[in-house]
């Protein structure tokens, strides 16, 4: 009886710790990005897509909120990454597609050691939009991004309307664009 | 009911909360880790070969050391050792050839699952015997099925133990063909 008391009492308070941690380490990541305006799990779509100010890697300053009035994609990548060298070229036959009905690709690169190396790879790949390095910043920004590639869909309100981790098929990516076109 | 069904119920009910509590930190956790190194003996002056054992979470891959483009990123060994020890000539496994829903028609050199790593290790100098502590790192970028996430490391740690060698056996003295009693 004593034995079964000392074991539920060390439980709870081990289970107490746990929670106790979790929490608030959690409540120190939430106070950390809504210090930064960064977004929130499970609170993306339909908020307004965090601005940012980057330089892309042919040296024009790329400022998100300068693209009101378009429908963005914005893909955050690598170079390393071999799920996002796949979809590249959908994106470059998407820009040439939709482009004039108001479709702007955003490529934000999380390679780190310099642009030198990704604007080759832009240039190798033909890339037909906009792509900046990230400055460790941004991917912070959209909710710690550490899947890649992963997509963001904004409307021309600048509201997210739909986002993707990971490789998605052509026509889902498609599908995806169209919604961000058409709000 | 019984105070052992009131532990087991409270804990039943406790436990999901508190894992639910650290799992966000817990999906981040990396996809490699080392697995137990033993301690390496070392006699002085003498080479000796440690091999380190990595597991990779199941769902994910890592590039080999050789990938089969120059633009994805190795995994590499890395180690630091104390003065008076070397260690080099590091071995890695050949990546298995595979294809990933992502890009069916192009193979990858990867690791998955259990792969080894060897390093040769040597005495330098006058170094004492004794228990020597190696520090290192595995430098990995994983991927899975449909995503791939930042390069990591995981931290590598193994002793190194190292002692005089035998001594050579002495030599019997000629023995007198004439037994004395």
């Amino acid at each position: 009886m004593k034995k079964s008391v000392a074991i539920l009492g060390f439980s709870i308070v081990v289970i107490a710790v746990m929670l106790f941690i979790g929490s608030n380490i959690a409540r120190k990541h939430q106070a950390e990005a809504r210090r930064i305006g960064a977004l929130l799990p499970g609170q993306v779509i339909g908020r307004q897509a965090p601005d940012f100010t980057l330089t892309t890697v042919d040296g024009k300053t790329l400022k998100l909120s300068d693209l009101r009035g378009k429908a963005v994609v914005l893909n955050f990548w690598a170079t390393w990454c071999s799920p996002c060298r796949v979809e590249i070229p959908w994106f470059v036959d998407f820009q040439k597609q939709y482009g004039a009905q108001g479709l702007q690709i955003v490529g934000i690169s999380e390679d780190e050691g310099g642009k030198d190396k990704v604007a080759q790879f832009v240039k190798e790949m033909g890339l037909n939009y906009d792509v900046a390095v990230d400055d460790a910043s941004v991917y912070m920004k959209y909710g710690d991004v550490e899947d890649l590639p992963t997509t963001f869909y904004i409307d021309r309100d600048g509201k997210i309307v739909q986002f993707a981790m990971g490789l998605l098929d052509r026509s889902e990516i498609e599908h995806n664009m169209k919604v961000a076109l058409a709000q | 009911m019984k105070m052992a069904a009131w532990v087991t119920l409270g804990i039943a009910l406790l436990l999901p909360c508190a894992g639910w509590a650290q799992a966000d930190f817990a999906a981040k956790q990396p996809s490699v880790k080392i697995l137990n190194v033993e301690s390496l003996p070392l006699q002085k002056g003498k080479a000796a070969s440690v091999k380190l054992t990595f597991r990779v979470a199941p769902g994910f891959h890592v590039n080999s050391n050789h990938p089969n483009s120059e633009m994805l990123i190795p995994t590499v060994l890395k180690l630091d050792p104390p003065t008076d020890l070397s260690l080099g000539n590091i071995q890695y496994p050949d990546g298995q050839q595979l294809s990933f829903p992502f890009a069916p028609d192009e193979k990858l050199s990867v690791y998955t699952g259990d792969f080894a790593v060897s390093a040769t290790a040597r005495t330098v100098g006058s170094i004492r015997v004794g228990t020597y502590r190696v520090h290192g790192e595995l430098k990995y970028q994983a991927c899975d099925d449909h995503a791939c996430y930042p390069p990591k490391s995981v931290p590598v740690a193994f002793d190194v133990n190292v002692a005089n060698p035998p001594k050579a056996p002495k030599h019997n003295p000629a023995q007198s063909p004439n037994v004395h009693n």
